[in-house]
């Protein structure tokens, strides 16, 4: 999303100001003298659409503002708000109070002091927004200060509107207010050109209400200079007369606007469907061929062309810029499709058969899973998965797990391990873990591979246990992890780990440094032969497009397991120097498979597990998960040498590791007055805590439906994952310690610890901190499942 | 260095409001140690366990119908009609203070080292040497508008006793919040002004409430700050950028805070103790209890910060035997943000998304300004091993505290 967010708090002393300066550069404008002494202060939120329009609501110190230098353009729309500033224009000094609306022309002489603290709504269109639409000519006007009524009031409210919610418009949703800003103070503008001394003037605001008129008219074949005249009430003489003075005939003048109006709806994605011929019949034109052929002398190439080259930019950019999960007009197709097609099926194993049996009867066995290409599914979970092994409750399970950043450093992670290569393999004609992601096969979308990349785990599963149903709790308890170790001969048996600063973290939109955005792939070694292992940075490379065995680039972290090839980046050694990392070995996902979806995006947490990404559960935890399909279908994967509370920058240190764990099943019947009774999300568990895990949207799949992962991305909120965790700790210490509300309420304020897990998953979590010490003495709940 | 007393005394309070234009009642110097009594506002939620028979807290409490010690009680009017009363608890702390540091200018940093903490015990002889506190579940908690049980609204204060030999605390009672009429004619039907003594005989005593339930202490200041330059009269609930009501009981003995000083002298005060609070403080305070305070006074002056994790600071941040915190806000600095509505106006910014990206920024920041690393590498490091963490989200500026552990970094 383009919307800059902007605070001079990012910043270190003078930085801060040259930052602020750059902001206000984009609106045509400089500061000058902030008052020093006290800390200066500014922030800005902007946002520029695709025509060059940019509006912005400032807050900063006192300070004045005069324009830039000339940039061509309408005046410069600024509305004070909560403070009035004082206009000053050559020799005259005017209060303008909060509210009012101030239109200034570019590059003339005139400053506004903000005496109190600046505090303005801002708005700046160029000339480009209107494609060749002439704008009033404004040379030597005045800045002229409007009150809140009529035209400039409604001009004045829609920048205030579109100013609060900027950061809250979809991008569609932007681009269509942006427009309408434009043209609001195009309109304005015309006031201006009437108010100016110019001798001219009033013949430039009749050739003003003209081209305005002409823009209404657009769409009817035969309008006439004679219409024209008419509808102003004036000689059709005088019209031509008026045009000549511009240089430019009005038939001329009509057929570039009708042209440029054909440009503007080719090249808008939303109308991509309407036939050409019925755009240029809406524009004026009768005949398509005539159309055709003048399009291609005023432009240089036929509207067909334009429209093909407009759709790769939107494609283009939208790749850029980075989103994740499904846009909703997908979804919308895929519905149509998923009605005619069949289950997910993994690829039939290719051989060497070593897939358990059928599980022993007699409880605990212990199983192994080995991580290899036909024990994975990677990026989704999904209901429809065959289980590799079948379990009973109470068994033991290792399971091998690959981090998907292993293709970050393929020498050190992948090579030489042969279950590694096994899942990364990937040629021109040959990938053996085609899916990766929840979205479509034939990459329909954007392109970027089989599955989209819509979800990025590599999950090691899934593992039925028999006989658990729907309304069972799964409880998945940690025994021990272990790190995987590298087989490469120059590297053999040290551990290495991966962590992206990615397109999807906290970051992203805010890097202060250049170049950005930028993505930063630093690698890490696990040093584990020590008494306190811990992990330090080897180096770091910048993320630069690569292009993976099918031919596709990446330009951006976009797609996992691409392979990052030796001589692709530049290595930047002494990285994070001398810095040791305690490691807080845990699964980011542990899952049963969710009910609503055939194939659901592993990135999103949820009701099911999933990608939880809290380190607590690490080595003696326990997680339990609410069944929600026969079978339960555990999987494993997301393995994370170490992660602080937050996942800031999108990834932890990703390493591969194998763990151990014993899976029991609870049945619906017997966990009735346990801490399990109506659990409805996972449930972390630790020697010393309960932790319970809140979400923006606790069951997205239910709630958002249909459009539920791609809406799950576009609503993140700590204020929703907080209110969501307050409300299961106040259910989890009614339900299962037997509080009233009024206990339950005290007891959270007075010890239970709210902190935050993530904010880069799309469903953004805080997790509630219940120790157990506080009941060592309780004796009316259940302290634990006592079954 | 010299140790000074500073008793909680009705000249040495100040209620619900930080002053610039206070006298101080304490000037110390640089190196300096002070022992600083408090009383907490909540005190008259149970007046004969909390101020019955201790003198000071009678004195600064005492309200009749003629007489009340201290009239202003916040940062609002103090001509009436009154809403609720003199400074309309636009600020309910009570806060012993200021304590000037010699020398301080805006731009240095003071910093505050808490070397001890101890509860004030009762002194009404049926509870002579035992510690109480209370806990108000307010109408500017987080629950308030989410109640699942009924009367809803509702407000309930619980009493709770600190035992110091366990280091715990243990619910004793609770009662519903009833109408209260102060003795100028004033009705509060909900909590809406401090101070304001609860009849005893209007409320029914709720007994065996949390029964078994020990909550470990955690002593602490829940405000401690400096006076900010922005305005004469500012509300104590807000936290901001010289401090104030941060609401992080990791801020207890061992801790150091570092303010940077907006006016001269600093002016530091402190108050509203509590016994024990959770990350989030969620239903509006926390166990609000009397406590004094021994605290070290560092004068760091400005020219003396670069090259020290002081570098560039305009917020407060934490320093203890583990981590350094610096803590973020819905509006970093409210007062020079919001205009000149900014009492009024950030009571409705509270949110831990604006939050949040404030921690992320002063975090990143204090990295690649005392750490010397690159933007970069702060990112991959918070990361991988910073910890973001709920402050409070009822304090109007709700706060995000991002911690970094100090043992990631070779001795330097």
């Amino acid at each position: 999303m383009n919307v800059q967010p902007f605070t001079s708090e990012s910043y270190s002393g003078d930085a801060g100001e040259a930052a602020w300066q750059d902001v206000l550069r984009g609106f045509g404008l400089q500061s000058q003298g902030a008052r020093h002494g006290s800390p200066a202060h500014a922030s800005a939120l902007s946002r520029l659409s695709s025509t060059g329009v940019r509006l912005g609501k400032f807050s900063a110190d006192a300070q004045s503002l005069r324009p830039l230098p000339s940039r061509a353009g309408l005046p410069l729309l600024l509305m004070p708000v909560e403070n009035s500033t004082v206009l000053v224009a050559g020799d005259d000094r005017q209060i303008v109070a909060a509210g009012q609306l101030i239109l200034a022309p570019r590059g003339a002489d005139w400053q506004l002091q903000f005496q109190r603290g600046l505090r303005a709504v801002v708005l700046s269109v160029p000339a480009e927004a209107f494609r060749g639409r002439k704008v009033p000519p404004l040379a030597g006007a005045q800045p002229r200060v409007f009150g809140a009524e009529g035209l400039p009031d409604i001009v004045g409210r829609t920048a205030l509107a579109t100013a609060e919610a900027l950061d809250r418009l979809s991008e569609a949703e932007w681009e269509a207010v942006a427009q309408s800003a434009a043209d609001l103070l195009l309109a304005l503008s015309g006031e201006l050109v009437a108010a100016t001394s110019d001798p001219s003037s009033s013949r430039a605001a009749l050739l003003q209400r003209l081209y305005a008129t002409i823009e209404r008219s657009i769409g009817s074949e035969d309008i006439s200079i004679a219409d024209i005249a008419k509808a102003e009430g004036i000689s059709e003489r005088y019209v031509q007369k008026l045009f000549e003075g511009t240089g430019e005939s009005f038939s001329h003048y009509l057929r570039e606007r009708r042209l440029q109006r054909a440009w503007h709806d080719l090249a808008n994605p939303a109308e991509a469907a309407v036939p050409i011929a019925e755009i240029a019949y809406r524009c004026g034109f009768a005949d398509a061929a005539h159309f055709s052929r003048l399009f291609r002398e005023r432009f240089g190439l036929p509207p067909r062309e334009l429209r093909r080259r407009e759709a790769d930019r939107q494609t283009h950019s939208a790749v850029a810029s980075g989103q994740r999960g499904w846009p909703q007009e997908a979804l919308v197709q895929l519905r149509a499709r998923q009605a005619a097609s069949g289950p997910v099926r993994r690829p039939a194993p290719r051989g060497d058969g070593d897939d358990a049996g059928t599980p022993v009867p007699e409880a605990p066995a212990r199983h192994y899973l080995p991580v290899h290409a036909q024990h994975v599914h990677w990026g989704y979970f999904s209901r429809s998965l065959e289980p590799l092994i079948e379990i009973a409750s109470g068994d033991i399970v290792t399971v091998e797990t690959l981090t998907q950043h292993a293709s970050d450093d393929p020498e050190r992670m992948i090579e030489g391990d042969p279950g590694a290569e096994s899942v990364f393999h990937w040629t021109s004609t040959d990938k053996t873990v085609n899916r990766r992601g929840a979205g479509p096969l034939d990459a329909s979308v954007f392109g970027r591979g089989a599955g989209e990349g819509f979800g990025v785990h590599i999950c090691t599963g899934p593992i039925a246990v028999h006989g658990a149903q729907p309304g069972d709790v799964l409880e998945v308890h940690i025994l021990d992890i272990e790190p995987r170790r590298s087989r490469h001969p120059a590297h053999a048996g040290r551990v290495f780990g991966s962590s992206v600063a990615a397109w999807w973290g906290y970051h992203y939109s805010e890097l202060l440094s250049e170049p950005h955005p930028r993505e930063c792939v630093t690698i890490y070694e696990i040093v584990t032969d020590t008494a306190e292992p811990y992990a330090r940075a080897l180096h770091s490379y910048r993320w630069e497009p690569q292009t993976d065995p099918s031919g596709v680039q990446h330009v951006l972290y976009d797609y996992p397991g691409v392979l990052v090839r030796p001589g692709t980046v530049t290595l930047q050694a002494k990285v994070l120097e001398g810095v040791r990392i305690p490691l807080r070995p845990h699964f980011g996902v542990i899952a049963v498979a969710p009910r609503e979806a055939e194939l659901v995006d592993s990135v999103p947490p949820a009701y099911f597990g999933g990608n939880l990404d809290n380190w607590r559960l690490g080595k003696g935890a326990t997680v339990y998960l609410p069944v929600s399909v026969p079978g339960a279908l555990l999987s494993v994967g997301d393995p994370h040498a170490a992660q602080g509370d937050g996942e800031l920058s999108g990834t932890a240190i990703e390493c591969s590791m194998t763990g151990t764990f014993r899976v029991t099943l609870h049945k619906k019947a017997d966990i009735g007055g346990s801490v399990l009774a109506d659990l409805t999300y996972p449930l972390i568990e630790t020697p010393e805590d309960w932790v319970l895990t809140g979400f923006s949207h606790p069951n997205y799949l239910a709630e958002f439906g249909a459009s539920s992962q791609s809406e799950v991305y576009a609503k993140s909120s700590l204020d929703l994952a907080m209110r969501d965790a307050f409300r299961k700790m106040r259910r989890f210490l009614m339900t299962t310690k037997a509080l009233s509300e009024d206990e339950a309420v005290a007891l959270m304020s007075a010890a239970v610890d709210f902190g935050i897990t993530q904010v880069v998953d799309g469903n953004w979590g805080v997790h509630a901190i219940l120790s157990k010490r506080l009941f060592a003495q309780h004796e009316r709940g259940e302290s634990g499942p006592e079954c | 260095m010299t140790k000074h007393h500073l008793p909680a005394t009705p000249d040495t309070v100040h209620w619900g409001y930080f002053s610039k234009t206070l006298a101080p009642v304490l000037t110390l110097k640089s190196g300096d140690r002070a022992v600083i009594e408090s009383i907490t506002h909540h005190a008259n939620d149970d007046y004969a366990r909390m101020i019955e028979g201790d003198r000071a807290a009678e004195e600064i409490f005492l309200w009749t119908k003629d007489q009340k010690t201290l009239r202003r009680r916040g940062a609002g009017a103090t001509d009436g009609p009154f809403t609720y009363g003199s400074g309309e608890g636009l600020g309910v702390h009570l806060l012993t203070g200021p304590v000037a540091i010699e020398g301080a200018e805006p731009g240095d940093i003071i910093e505050v080292r808490v070397i001890d903490t101890w509860p004030r015990p009762s002194a009404n002889p049926a509870y002579a040497g035992r510690f109480f506190g209370s806990n108000p579940a307010a109408n500017w908690g987080f629950q308030y508008k989410d109640l699942i049980e009924g009367p809803a609204p509702r407000e309930v204060v619980t009493i709770y006793e600190l035992d110091m030999g366990e280091a715990s605390v243990k619910a004793l009672y609770s009662y519903l919040w009833t109408p209260q009429t102060d003795p100028d004619g004033i009705t509060h039907p909900t909590i809406d002004y401090p101070g304001v003594r609860v009849d005893h005989t209007t409320i029914v005593k709720k007994e065996g409430i949390l029964a078994g339930i020990s909550v470990p202490a955690r002593l602490h200041f829940g405000t401690m700050g400096l006076a900010p330059a922005e305005a004469d009269f500012v509300s104590t609930i807000p936290p901001n950028y010289t401090g104030g009501n941060m609401d992080d009981w990791r801020i207890a003995k061992g801790a150091r805070m570092y303010y940077p000083v907006a006016v001269p002298g600093g002016l530091f005060s402190c108050g509203d103790a509590h016994a024990s609070q959770g990350d989030s403080e969620l239903s509006g305070t926390a166990i609000e209890i009397s406590l004094t305070g021994e605290f070290e006074f560092i004068l760091h002056k400005k020219e003396e910060l670069d090259g020290t994790i002081l570098e560039g600071l305009t917020h407060p941040i934490l320093e203890n035997d583990d981590v350094w915190s610096v803590y973020g806000f819905s509006v970093a600095n409210y007062l020079s943000e919001l205009g000149p509505d900014h009492q009024s106006e950030i009571l409705k910014r509270g949110s831990l998304d604006s939050a949040m990206r404030d921690a992320f920024r002063k975090l990143r920041r204090f990295l690649m300004t005392t750490q010397k690393l690159s933007e970069d590498e702060a990112i991959s490091l918070m990361s991988v091993a910073a910890d973001f963490a709920v402050t409070q989200v009822v304090d109007a500026n709700w706060g995000v505290t991002g911690s970094i552990r100090k043992s990631l970094f070779p001795a330097r």
